[in-house]
């Protein structure tokens, strides 16, 4: 079944500039997709379309049937987004209160709130810091913390914009973990990415874009060896002809 | 690791943490108006007073005397002002200008007065989440059907949030300068002007990040406050904090 249902979508921005170009596209529950491109080739405009940050110029996004831009609300809980800079992200004082803030934007009744923050902070291995400064976390688990903060809206699909960005080795193996677990937890996963390197020994498709459209759609491991062409790195292992392995080994 | 921000909320569980908010706000509003009052014995016994609360509720001192570092040399400004601009009987003097006894005085008085307000502000922030703050002031505004008192409240507690990340911003530009030698340049208004401009530019961009990062996470004035209760230790911290205001105006 598919959970997200994209049809002839096309996105300009205010100066004119083109971001997305008829895009359609289908991705099934419970996914592990990565979308590869260079700089400027769509990717995060794409993802802003999932939970209605951007809404399309031309064409149709549906979650689960439903348009995302007639149920804002609902596709922002459905489509929770990891964004490439995790410190933009962070809006609570407190670790807790962070991971707080997209609950209470729902009106749960306070002891949900502390329920799905409890389960999150479990989830992501930060309850040992509740009531740390967000600030003063490393790297890696201020990714984790916004993580949290969207696994407590419970949302189906996750979506990373960029997860290992200005990350360390120890913070890289974290997060890939995480995401690795919620795959295997039910969630859809989407992440856009210029560097496969860390990700594609665990995805099952691989969308590649450029200049806004799509080009390649299909198994990672058929697309390897064009991705170069489209100003994405190959995999160092692929490159020597050996199997890629995952970086958690 | 990043640095750590005096102006903002610190986790804790001391007694000023435990308050309820809405006499926070109170006392924050009736001991700065009392401070205007008061001369150096009731000037001494509030920061005496204020010092035992601030250290109590987990104030880093050293921390926070550099990041209000700027507010002191506002105040040395006021200080100076205030000692030539005063008549009086002349303590030191220098050609028409002359630095007055009671100048010193009233300036010092001004001073202190104003520390107090700052000390006072400061147990607010650190000890109050900017949702608590929220919660209050829609509380407050709530018999006033005129004022769209949701909006309000959510204006108040986004610009306490965004105290700190200002800080933040103006510390990386001015690293980010002096990474690029702009000591060397003497002209301050050169440097005011190579300053301002790339950190308001950096304010906007991370606002509109941050408003991003809130509409992601389904942000609206509707949403669930922060628990308002108040108890017998609200009360008593109430009855100490009138005492100590009617010991500093009478």
């Amino acid at each position: 079944m598919n959970i997200i249902e994209i049809n002839n979508l096309s996105h300009r921005f205010a100066d004119g500039t083109v971001g997305l170009e008829n895009i359609n596209l289908c991705i099934s529950e419970g996914a592990f997709v990565v979308i590869a491109g260079p700089n400027g080739s769509g990717k995060t405009t794409l993802l802003k379309h999932l939970n209605g940050l951007l809404l399309p110029t031309k064409g149709v996004v549906r979650l689960s049937g439903v348009s995302v831009a007639k149920n804002l609300a609902w596709s922002r809980q459905m489509v929770g987004m990891v964004f490439q800079d995790a410190d933009s992200q962070i809006v609570g004082e407190t670790v807790s209160d962070d991971v707080a803030f997209g609950p209470e934007n729902l009106c749960l009744d306070r002891d949900d709130v502390k329920r799905r923050v409890a389960r999150a902070l479990e989830t992501v291995g930060l309850h040992h810091y509740k009531d740390q400064k967000p600030h003063l976390l490393s790297g890696g688990e201020k990714r984790r913390l916004a993580i949290a903060g969207i696994l407590a809206m419970e949302p189906k699909v996750l979506v990373f914009d960029e997860p290992f960005s200005s990350l360390d080795y120890p913070g890289v193996k974290q997060i890939l973990a995480q995401m690795i677990s919620l795959h295997q937890a039910g969630h859809t996963i989407l992440v856009a990415a210029h560097d496969l390197e860390k990700l594609i020994a665990h995805t099952d498709r691989l969308i590649i874009m450029q200049d806004g459209g799509i080009v390649r759609d299909g198994l990672p491991s058929q697309l390897l060896w064009e991705l170069e062409a489209f100003g994405i790195r190959e995999p160092c292992a692929s490159r020597l002809g050996m199997k890629v392995h995952s970086w958690l080994n | 690791m990043a640095e750590l921000n005096v102006l903002g909320f610190h986790a804790g569980s001391s007694v000023l943490h435990q308050l309820d908010v809405r006499f926070k706000l109170m006392f924050l509003v009736v001991i700065s108006l009392s401070s205007l009052k008061a001369f150096v014995p009731s000037l001494s016994l509030l920061t005496l007073v204020l010092m035992v609360a601030l250290i109590h509720a987990g104030l880093p001192l050293k921390m926070a005397l550099k990041d209000l570092r700027y507010v002191f040399l506002l105040l040395l400004f006021m200080f100076i002002a205030r000692s030539l601009s005063v008549p009086g009987s002349s303590v030191v003097e220098f050609k028409t200008v002359s630095v007055t006894r009671e100048g010193l005085y009233e300036g010092a008085i001004v001073c202190w007065r104003l520390v107090i307000v700052i000390m006072t502000g400061l147990s607010f922030v650190l000890t109050t989440r900017s949702s608590e703050i929220k919660a209050a002031v829609e509380w407050m505004l709530k018999p006033f059907p005129s004022i769209p008192a949701k909006r309000i409240a959510t204006m108040m507690s986004l610009i306490v949030r965004f105290i700190p990340i200002i800080f933040e911003q103006a510390k990386k530009t001015g690293d980010a300068q002096r990474a690029r030698g702009v000591e060397n340049r003497k002209n301050p208004v050169y440097r005011l002007k190579m300053f301002s401009i790339p950190l308001i530019r950096r304010i906007f961009e991370r606002a509109d990040k941050l408003v991003l990062a809130m509409e992601a996470r389904c942000y609206s004035e509707n949403r669930t406050d922060s628990l308002l209760s108040s108890g017998v230790r609200d009360w008593i911290a109430l009855v100490g904090v009138v005492c100590l205001c009617l010991i500093i105006i009478l």
